[in-house]
């Protein structure tokens, strides 16, 4: 028997977040020191990174387990291992990168003390969602997230779009995951279990159910697909990206859109795993489709912003390119590990792409193209950093993007033999869509590098917002230039998934 | 006499390290233009001192001690890198690369002396050709496949940039063409090496170790992969009908960009076909023989062709690039010792030979304001030292004897007659042709009467800067046309050794 004392220790992490979360509303009362309120949420979000990295790591996991509780205790309904650490130290990241580079960007806004207790809470709903071993726990974080990201979208109440943006977000969000739930009842049914594992083996083809799974998969798939923006459930999320606060945008797309993953990844790979010949096809399809589509469009924008949630759209399609690939014996944990790396290192380079919007328009400079004419005379560094994120996204060696792609790809081509040879078309899209790509992110460069400025003289970024911006880039470069560990807390992660 | 020269030097990472400090110091001290040319100018020199000590220590033919291996790359160096991928960071040279590696450094070298009047931004311009240095090397002596991809990637950026900010008027259009075709031939590449890499499941990526391993796969394999390996390499050498990127990416270009350009990044894509695609998959590289032929075939006659038309000096340059990179192609297509040993020779002279013509058309545009051939006509007469240079250039890429392009373009075509027979007559054709589109441009651009189309008065010779390293082009040019042994007999070492492996020498 797990007693309370042994449950509240499991969801630390969360009880961490959720209580630093409570206190900023009262912060921002009392202390009127609204640079104050994100240092403290900085906390929060580190001591939980930092406590995440000590359990990840082999060397020192135990220091963690004899600190906190005696023995990891085993739940029905949570996990704790590589994956949900590394995943939640994915989330602190980018979290943490939001609330540092956030306080310039809305200093003209009230309500602070919200702002930073709604991004813990979002926060803590995307770690909820990557420890879960239960269909209800993922359900539960989903709307934890999504409801804190709902009103942060709609931060900026005297900006229209920003109000029509959280509406949008909000109803499309709710219709989502009416779906999910659903799906999830269906699921239920059919396996007579919410825990995924037990799902995972009572789920199996051929049985009398089968029906009724197939119905779930499919309500899944559209749930689900909504949260991570996949093509054909993509349309709200540019419409969202743009109107949100830049800052929130970088959450949605570094953090909120992984967390849809992370609940992929449990779902198919760990419940629906026996019935895979039902979806891996399927989902296989969006996969070509979402990349295809979010690289075509993002081709004509002129909103570096808008152009930006494109590209979330399309590298969402490569981490899909996991699940169906997973499905082969024996490259699974490769596969999924391509993904979570992905996960990482997308992280990386589109909070930090995104951030540099928010570094332009604390300036008081747009997020159109135009606007980044000449940046690299005004700002060198910032223009430096942009052009190591795109050329990151776009998979150009040595940097972070090359790597996940590579294995992401490799896998399927590793994968492609017998009945499974049309993974090959999975890594032929990819390659052809990472191609294609290039075209509008070097746009951008050109854009930074060849164009003359508009307007004489440097711009004097904040240092904080500078700050962050140079993280993400070394994160990116770092990545790059030594993935060796990153691979390997990929692999673990993908075999703390897989094997349970 | 110098075998031990260079014994436990790292020689090969030092020639990748120093222009990459020198890149960093330009783009971090470089704060006057005197500063920033030195810099460069040093750190892109010291690898060809390098570079001739790595050819004087480097062993071949009877010098050889006993029980030492030609089949083992020299100079070797091996690190590991990452382990769970199988990646390690391996570099080593053999015949092959040698003639490569050696004109690497020299054209960056003399491309940064003839950019001295380069003013608008000069620390990225400066800065960016080392970068290519470093790219473009380790190219040449890399031995892992992933390791040799990024270095590979590394090179476009550069080039990019290059067309796209020191670039012609059209040079938004040819610099995105240039990168996304390169990128995306680069990236079919990628998955040839992927699908090896798998197939032979041995958690390496080592092209020694996979090159052991890769010619026992089967032959449906062996010939995807290699299609995949030829669309990669051919479209970067480039082979008709992919070549479309070449002539805009050039005439945009400015002239150094253009001078590695055509020297050195085609050279990629040969070098690539002779040291991974052809030894890794030889059943693959038999099949695709005939097509590899065509294609070389039409390459070079098509482009000759569309040489005879351009009324641009350097678009015809361009095009005459496509047609001598066909004699590579072709070579290889014998897969033969001759045809192989020539293929790789035609690539050192090309190297050569190409960076004198640029260069020539770099000097005419700057000195006249166009290169249009029809407003040029007796620039001689203001430009006698360019004049000689130029024609030195022309008549060198025409192949004539005594010059470093005769001798391999001769056993190419002795090969295609060993291989083929008559059907020689098909690709000889273009030697007229070659000579009648070099000598009527010569002709009707730099003698006859002087040109009243364009204002001549302020017309003066090649700067110092500009004819020196054309002159030091043109004396190589002459030192390899008379001696082709000093590379032919290294390279043949490494020929004979992929030939054994293909089952012919």
């Amino acid at each position: 028997m797990t007693t309370t004392i042994e449950y509240f220790s499991v969801m630390l992490p969360q009880i961490i977040l959720l209580l630093f979360a409570l206190v900023c509303p009262a912060l921002d009362l009392w202390l009127k020191m609204r640079r104050g309120i994100a240092y403290w949420a900085m906390i929060g979000l580190g001591i939980v990174g930092i406590l995440e990295t000590l359990a990840l790591v082999p060397e020192t996991r135990g220091l963690v387990t004899f600190l906190f509780w005696a023995s990891p205790p085993a739940t029905q309904v949570f996990e704790i291992g590589a994956f949900s650490e590394l995943f939640t130290i994915v989330f602190v990241f980018v979290g943490g990168l939001v609330a540092y580079a956030s306080p310039p960007y809305i200093k003209d806004e009230k309500h602070h003390g919200e702002y930073y207790a709604l991004l813990l809470i979002a926060v803590t709903g995307m770690s909820f969602v990557a420890t879960a071993a239960d269909l209800i726990v993922i359900f539960v974080g989903l709307e934890i997230a999504g409801i804190s990201s709902y009103a942060l979208t709609g931060f900026q109440k005297t900006v229209k779009r920003s109000t029509e943006a959280a509406m949008k977000y909000f109803i499309v969000g709710g219709f989502s995951s009416a779906i999910t739930l659903f799906a999830f009842s269906m699921i239920y049914g059919a396996g007579g279990s919410t825990n995924l594992r037990q799902l995972g083996s009572s789920i199996i083809a051929g049985g009398p159910f089968d029906p009724i799974v197939l119905l779930g998969i499919a309500l899944v798939i559209v749930g689900l697909g909504f949260k991570i923006a996949a093509v054909p459930f993509h349309m709200w999320a540019p419409d969202v990206y743009e109107g949100a606060p830049t800052t929130i945008s970088a959450l949605l797309a570094a953090g909120s859109k992984k967390m849809g993953v992370a609940a992929l990844f449990k779902l198919f790979l760990v419940a629906l795993i026996a019935v895979k010949v039902e979806w891996d096809v399927a989902i296989g399809i969006i996969a070509i489709l979402t990349m295809t589509v979010g690289n075509v469009i993002a081709l004509q924008q002129t909103s570096v912003k808008r152009m930006l949630a494109y590209s979330s759209i399309a590298q969402a399609g490569y981490i899909l390119i996991a699940i169906p690939v997973a499905a082969v014996p024996g490259i699974a944990d490769y596969a999924v590990a391509g993904g979570i790396l992905h996960v990482i290192t997308h992280a990386a380079m589109k909070s930090g792409a995104f951030l540099v919007l928010v570094a332009l328009a604390v300036v008081g400079l747009g997020e159109d193209l135009r606007d980044f004419n000449g940046l690299s005379k005004r700002s060198p560094v910032l223009a430096f950093a942009m052009a190591i994120f795109v050329l990151s996204l776009a998979g150009i060696p040595p940097l972070a993007g090359f790597y996940s792609k590579f294995v992401l790809f490799s896998a399927a081509v590793f994968g492609a033999a017998g009945e499974y040879s049309w993974l090959i078309w999975l890594a032929v899209a990819g390659i052809l869509n990472s191609a294609l790509s290039l075209f509008y992110y070097a746009k951008i460069i050109k854009y930074m590098y060849v164009n003359p400025a508009e307007q004489p003289g440097k711009l004097k970024i904040p240092a904080s917002v500078m700050l962050v911006v140079l993280i993400a880039m070394i994160a990116t470069i770092l990545i790059g230039v030594y993935p060796e560990p990153f691979l390997e807390a990929a692999l673990g992660a993908a075999g703390a998934l897989l094997g349970g | 006499m110098f075998e031990d020269l260079l014994q436990g030097m790292p020689v090969l990472t030092l020639m990748i390290l120093f222009p990459l400090i020198g890149a960093i110091l330009v783009f971090t001290v470089g704060r006057s233009m005197t500063v920033i040319r030195w810099l460069s100018l040093i750190f892109s020199g010291i690898p060809i001192i390098l570079s001739i000590l790595v050819l004087l220590a480097f062993q071949w033919g009877e010098a050889l001690p006993a029980g030492e291996n030609f089949a083992d790359p020299q100079f070797y160096e091996s690190y590991q890198w990452i382990p769970s991928l199988g990646v390690s960071y391996t570099v080593g040279i053999d015949g092959i690369s040698l003639p490569l590696l050696l004109i690497t450094p020299l054209l960056t070298f003399l491309s940064i002396l003839f950019s001295w009047d380069v003013t608008t931004r000069p620390r990225e311009y400066f800065g960016l050709m080392l970068i290519m240095q470093v790219g473009i090397t380790g190219v040449f002596v890399l031995l892992d496949y992933f390791v040799f991809y990024i270095f590979w990637e590394i090179v476009l950026i550069p080039m990019y940039f290059l067309i796209g900010i020191w670039g012609g008027p059209n040079k938004d259009y040819a610099a995105i063409k240039f990168f996304i075709y390169t990128h995306v031939a680069s990236l079919v590449m990628l998955l040839a090496i992927m699908a090896i890499y798998f197939q032979a499941g041995a958690n390496t990526f080592s092209m020694i170790e996979l090159g052991h391993i890769a010619p026992g796969f089967a032959t449906t394999f062996q010939i995807i992969a290699f299609g995949a390996f030829l669309f990669g390499f051919g479209v970067k050498m480039p082979m008709v009908p992919f070549h479309t990127w070449l002539p805009d990416a050039h005439v945009e270009a400015p002239t150094a960009g253009s001078v590695l350009l055509a020297g050195l990044l085609l050279k990629m894509g040969g070098y690539g076909l002779i040291r991974v695609a052809i030894p890794t998959l030889p059943e693959g590289a038999s099949a695709f023989s005939p097509l590899m032929a065509v294609i070389g075939i039409v390459s070079i006659l098509y482009a000759a062709i569309v040489c005879l038309a351009q009324r641009d000096l350097k678009k015809m340059v361009a095009y005459s690039s496509v047609s001598h990179m066909g004699f590579v192609m072709v070579g290889f297509a014998t897969l033969g010792p001759v045809g192989m040993i020539a293929g790789v020779f035609q690539m050192f002279a090309h190297g050569l030979v190409t960076a004198v013509l640029f260069m020539s058309c770099g000097v005419v545009q700057h000195h006249c304001g166009t290169r249009i051939i029809q407003s040029l006509g007796g620039i001689s007469q203001k430009m006698p030292k360019l004049a000689t240079l130029m024609t030195a250039g022309f008549l060198a890429s025409l192949g004539l004897p005594g010059l470093v392009s005769f001798p391999a373009e001769f056993m190419i075509f002795y090969s295609i007659f060993q291989s083929w027979g008559l059907w020689i007559l098909v690709p000889i054709a273009s030697v007229a042709i070659t000579a009648g589109y070099y000598l009527w441009a010569l002709q009707r651009s730099m003698f006859g009467p002087l040109t009243t189309r364009i204002d001549t008065t302020e017309i003066h010779d090649a700067n110092w800067y500009e004819a020196v390293p054309m002159a030091i082009l043109v004396a190589l040019i002459s030192l390899f046309g008379i001696f082709p042994s000093i590379m032919m007999s290294r390279i043949g070492d490494a020929v004979s050794i992929i030939l054994s492996g293909l089952g012919v020498g």
